[in-house]
């Protein structure tokens, strides 16, 4: 056969519309609603076969594989391992108090603190093997070997190291683990290789980081000072600035440190011959918040049901690729899949897109 | 027999990521035969699931390989369209029977399971052997570690007045706690606590007598595990729909009774009281009392001054109960005194925390 070489340049395409997602979220909501939120792992589950293959890269549509059943088992997997569990250590602790056993209480309360950190790292490897090994693109899915438990206990210890020295060390854990958890995964034969630095994200770390310090001594400050006179005044419109500066300075550049973090983390990844690029800037990202706000407001929250949409549409649309796939190489993914699918994610809370 | 046809056809075969391009014949039957430059295959159309349908484009997967895809475009002759598996929407329930349909049906046995869920408590509680729930209230609560008041003529006086609102064979297990709360709870297992605190606000014997009734009535109308069932269906309940475990920290705490149950309770304790020619005025008189001084959560089961019946109506019942009758003090005042230095002479006791 022959050796086929594509340009892979501005590789990705989104061209799906509002009107006709709209045709599946309202149904489901319905459903959902109907079904006690049963339903929704079915409606997830449309809905990204709608996303998946309106989504194009280089000349093929993506395609989800995954099934409503399977994240409704991972759902019930989860409930019989962590949520009855749960229910019951509850019930144990009002026992404990009775028995006037607070101390133990306390205890218990930050083991399973601590337990929910490190299920959640867990959680959010899982959930992107998961959605890997149900994407397919020319028949060929994605995955990995690693049941991620290894990278749960990265998770706690890079972001504990990353918080001790005041939050210092984030823009170190975030790239860490962006990184050790994409090289775990693989598409077809090629494993993805990222190489995000936390150097080039410092500036704009610092840049929301160092307002964040300052506020704490100014708040103390406002607090103990009195309001009077000339002063007063003076005062007084020094904290309307520092309100409206959190409310919306804050919001702002925490912003644009997540722009330039993501940028940088995609920038350096590489699957095959094939480099990526994320070229969403700042101001991109709060137009779409921005939006999203304002049609959730102005709708009393059904616009809701477009999150999923509208940040599926950004993240394709500001994703590049270049670089060549040898498709003849492109032999299918060894990788191991899990019959069930995001429970855990789902039970923490975080099963955006 | 329909006429057989071709059409263009794309697929993959699982192993690489190369495209074939040809065509697909169908010989009017069952078959289906796939020939390009590359590849030729031969599959049977009942082997070819479903897969999705996307801009002008129908894609199967086949069952014997879960990798292969056939993409065929999405206008085919009916023949064709009709031997080949029928596409899928929302689910295969909700195909089968579309979607209004399955939307009521759903609807209508959720509000079954709902009913369900709501009215269990109610009429599951009082059928479960009063055993099992003394075995389950001892493992939740236990012995309350050493933080219940005991001295002899105290645990005396405590045992005469509660053998005057519980007259039954096996009478419930009723402490003192050594706490400051002004406070009385009925617990799983038939275990009341009645706070030292309350015990400090009653002026006489009469009044204490009428908030044990009241808990006793609470225990042995069954109420104590109505409300322990729907407490742990709520837990669940609302660990279920919103599955964020961090935040449904519900406790025993959060327990409560209807207002039926509350009324209950102080039938129960009344008509006690009368049998054991204990005057209810002094209950009444310490309703109002605690009601106009306490200000406690109105959905605790702890906030006990607080329980639902408004209070005037609540004293009201009990002065009503009072006409006409003469009564004899229901302890002496000795003993009412061992009762409420109990928790300052026992010298072993630990101080019981506030629980809510």
């Amino acid at each position: 056969m022959a050796d086929i070489k594509e340009k892979a340049n501005n590789a990705f395409r989104f061209d799906g519309n509002w009107q006709d997602f709209a045709k599946i979220a309202f149904p489901n909501l319905l459903l959902t609603i109907a079904t006690l939120g049963i339903y929704r792992f079915w409606a997830t589950t449309r809905e990204r076969q709608y996303l998946w293959s309106h989504t194009s890269f280089v000349d093929e549509r993506l395609e989800w594989t995954g099934e409503g059943r399977e994240l409704f088992f991972g759902f019930l997997i989860v409930t019989v391992l962590v949520g009855i569990p749960f229910v019951i250590l509850q019930f144990i602790a009002s026992g404990m108090i009775f028995r006037g056993m607070q101390d133990y209480v306390l205890v218990m309360g930050i083991i399973l603190f601590l337990a929910t950190w490190y299920l959640s790292g867990v959680a959010r490897f899982r959930a992107m093997r998961y959605r890997l090994s149900r994407t397919r693109w020319r028949g060929i899915r994605g995955g990995s070997d690693n049941p991620g438990f290894a990278y749960g206990w990265s998770y706690f210890w890079r972001w504990m190291v990353g918080i001790l020295p005041i939050g210092l060390l984030i823009p170190w854990t975030m790239t860490s683990l962006w990184n050790e958890r994409w090289q775990e995964m693989s598409f077809g034969p090629y494993t993805v290789q990222s190489d995000a630095e936390p150097a080039p994200i410092y500036k704009r770390f610092l840049l929301f980081y160092i307002p964040l310090l300052l506020l704490v001594p100014m708040g103390f400050a406002f607090q103990s000072s009195e309001l009077e006179g000339g002063m007063g005044a003076v005062l007084a419109f020094s904290a309307i600035v520092l309100v409206l500066f959190i409310y919306f300075g804050m919001p702002l550049l925490s912003v644009a440190y997540y722009a330039k973090f993501f940028r940088e983390a995609v920038n350096t990844m590489r699957w095959g011959d094939v480099e990526f690029s994320f070229r969403a800037r700042t101001s991109d990202w709060i137009v779409l918040y921005l939006i999203d706000f304002l049609l959730i407001s102005a709708t009393f929250g059904i616009a809701y049901i477009f999150i999923p949409y509208r940040h599926w549409k950004f993240y394709v649309e500001h994703m590049h690729a270049e670089g060549e796939i040898d498709l003849d190489a492109m032999t299918q993914s060894q990788t191991a899949t899990a019959r069930h699918g995001e429970g855990l994610l789902d039970a923490f809370d975080m099963g955006a897109i | 027999m329909e006429e057989s046809f071709r059409t263009p056809a794309q697929w993959y075969d699982g192993q690489s990521a190369v495209r074939h391009e040809g065509e697909a014949f169908w010989d009017g039957a069952g078959q289906l035969a796939l020939r390009s430059m590359s590849s030729n295959l031969d599959t049977a159309l009942g082997e070819l699931v479903f897969a999705e349908e996307r801009g002008g484009q129908r894609v199967y997967r086949w069952s014997g390989d879960d990798d292969f895809r056939l993409i065929l475009p999405a206008d085919l002759p009916a023949g064709l369209a009709a031997a080949l598996p029928s596409r899928r929407k929302y689910g295969a329930w909700v195909d089968g029977l579309g979607l209004g349909k399955a939307t009521v049906l759903f609807a209508g046995v959720s509000a079954g399971l709902l009913a369900l869920f709501f009215t269990a408590p109610d009429w599951l509680g009082p059928r479960i052997p009063t055993s099992w729930e003394r075995s389950m209230g001892d493992a939740l609560v236990g012995d309350f570690g050493n933080r219940i008041c005991h001295t002899p003529e105290g645990d005396a006086a405590l045992a005469k007045l509660l053998a005057k609102v519980d007259p039954a064979e096996e009478k419930v297990r009723a402490g003192i706690a050594n706490s400051t709360d002004v406070n009385a709870v009925a617990l799983p297992g038939g275990q009341i606590l009645i706070f030292d605190g309350l015990v400090q606000e009653a002026e006489t014997p009469e009044e204490l007598a009428g908030v044990l009734g009241h808990e006793v009535g609470h225990v042995r109308e069954r109420h104590v595990m109505t409300a322990l069932l729907r407490q742990f269906g709520l837990t669940v309940l609302l660990s279920g729909m919103n599955t964020g475990v961090g935040d449904t920290l519900f406790g025993l705490a959060a327990m409560d009774y209807s207002r039926d149950a509350e009324r209950e309770a102080d039938e129960y304790s009344r008509a006690r009281m009368l049998e054991s020619g204990i005057s209810p005025t002094g209950a009444a008189e310490f309703f109002e009392r605690l009601s106009a001084r306490i200000d406690y959560d109105e959905d605790s089961l702890l906030g006990w001054a607080a329980s639902h019946p408004g209070p005037g109506e609540r004293a009201e019942a009990y002065r009503e109960a009072a006409e006409g009758r003469r009564f004899t003090p229901v302890l002496t005042e000795q003993e009412f005194g061992a009762l409420k230095t109990m928790c300052e002479e026992d010298e072993n006791v630990e101080v019981m925390q506030s629980i809510v």
